[in-house]
């Protein structure tokens, strides 16, 4: 399959089939890193990256992978670049690692990234699959910044850490909490839901 | 060579993981020496910290911890220093939380009726709620705070808001994270309890 082009897999990737509200992968660290922006930057960069290079190593070597252990292999690629990153994070910025603790780790066990090697890698060249990793990382991230933006701001009263909120807000201890992000997210889809199902009936009529 | 047979599967799994592990195990190589030290600052930081000692940088850090007398008391790690003319020992803690083990270090006077301060080395915590335990506004009603009755009580009636009087005993704990904030008062006061026997205070 050649048909592939960079600008139709960035559009899918990002918006017609975001891994987020269109697949809903990923959902378990869209809980849980969401509460603090920095978090989830790091979180998310490290995801991109993650599922970028384990998209081009499945694609370089998927000629030679058996089809009985093709998943154990993907599971290898990612549990590799993930482990990479981890020691990268503990020794150029402890502080990071120590406010991330296990959540790193927990990279492996994302969805998008066995789903992109899955699904797009096996079957694609190299190139377009560092390509195809690195929009479905950047979708990921836009929901979960929209989603930590939130959370941050009405949580603690801060951006980045920088308190934005006056000194008389209170803030919602919800918002910290885990079960606020699925109500955020379910907004999210709601929201791009809506917009998607229009565009394609104002297509259609 | 059949690719989907036993033999070639065998081969080629043992090939890929050597691969990808020996990577690994390079960079693990290349990166130990300075995850050893971060972890060996952040250490030694903290229990500067916990001691009531500023410090700048992270050479900074190495030089001041030079001063650091360690010694060992009743199979117990205490670290000594004379402050103001007078001796002051921080010793590390740990304990359980609500999800994880808790480490840190607690600083003391003498005869141990004052908390110098803490700081907390490793938590797994709630992030955003019980992990805030490590945030300095928690941290700071602990420094120079006077022992009450031989221990420090958590109020969690007025959670969030720190308590900023350092002579009644008493700290506020977090909301929403009761469990890990009693948990650090009792980790505390175990505490208190090991370096009264060892450092003979009266309580």
């Amino acid at each position: 399959m050649s048909d592939h082009k960079p600008a139709t897999v960035l559009r899918e990737n990002v918006w017609t089939s975001n891994p987020i509200f269109m697949q809903v992968l990923g959902i378990c660290s869209a809980l849980a890193v969401t509460n603090l922006l920095i978090n989830t930057v790091i979180m998310t960069v490290g995801v991109t990256l993650v599922t970028g290079f384990s998209s081009l190593t499945v694609s370089l070597i998927k000629k030679w992978i058996p089809r009985k252990v093709r998943m154990i292999i993907q599971t290898l690629i990612i549990a590799f670049y993930v482990i990479i990153v981890d020691l990268v994070l503990r020794a150029y910025m402890p502080d990071v690692s120590k406010n991330l603790g296990p959540y790193v780790g927990l990279i492996i066990t994302n969805c998008i990234i066995m789903g992109r090697a899955e699904a797009f890698a096996q079957s694609n060249a190299p190139i377009i699959s560092f390509w195809d990793g690195i929009t479905s990382g950047l979708g990921y991230m836009g929901v979960l910044l929209v989603v930590a933006v939130i959370r941050e701001l009405l949580g603690f009263g801060t951006l980045l850490g920088y308190q934005i909120m006056p000194a008389s807000f209170l803030p919602w201890t919800i918002m910290v909490m885990a079960p606020s992000a699925f109500f955020i997210l379910a907004f999210i889809i709601w929201i791009g839901k809506t917009i998607q199902f229009r565009q394609t009936k104002g297509a259609t009529a | 060579m059949d690719r989907q047979g036993t033999t070639y599967t065998v081969i080629f799994s043992f090939i890929v993981t050597f691969a990808f592990v020996f990577l690994l195990a390079l960079t693990n190589q290349a990166t130990i020496g300075k995850v050893k030290l971060n972890q060996e600052t952040a250490r030694q930081s903290a229990i500067l910290s916990a001691m009531g000692i500023s410090y700048s940088s992270q050479a900074d850090v190495v030089a001041k911890f030079k001063n650091i007398k360690t010694e060992q008391r009743k199979g117990v790690t205490l670290y000594t220093t004379t402050s103001n003319g007078q001796t002051i020992y921080a010793a590390e803690f740990a304990g359980g939380g609500l999800w994880s083990t808790i480490r840190g270090v607690l600083g003391v006077n003498e005869d141990v009726s004052r908390i110098l301060g803490l700081q907390i080395i490793s938590q797994g915590e709630t992030p955003g709620l019980g992990g805030r335990i490590d945030e300095p506004w928690f941290k700071q009603q602990f420094t120079d705070e006077k022992i009450v009755n031989g221990q420090i009580q958590i109020n969690m009636h007025n959670a969030g808001t720190p308590d900023t009087s350092h002579d009644n005993g008493e700290v506020d704990g977090i909301t929403g994270a009761t469990i890990t904030s009693t948990s650090v008062g009792r980790i505390v006061n175990d505490e208190l309890k090991t370096l009264r026997s060892v450092l003979g205070g009266n309580s």
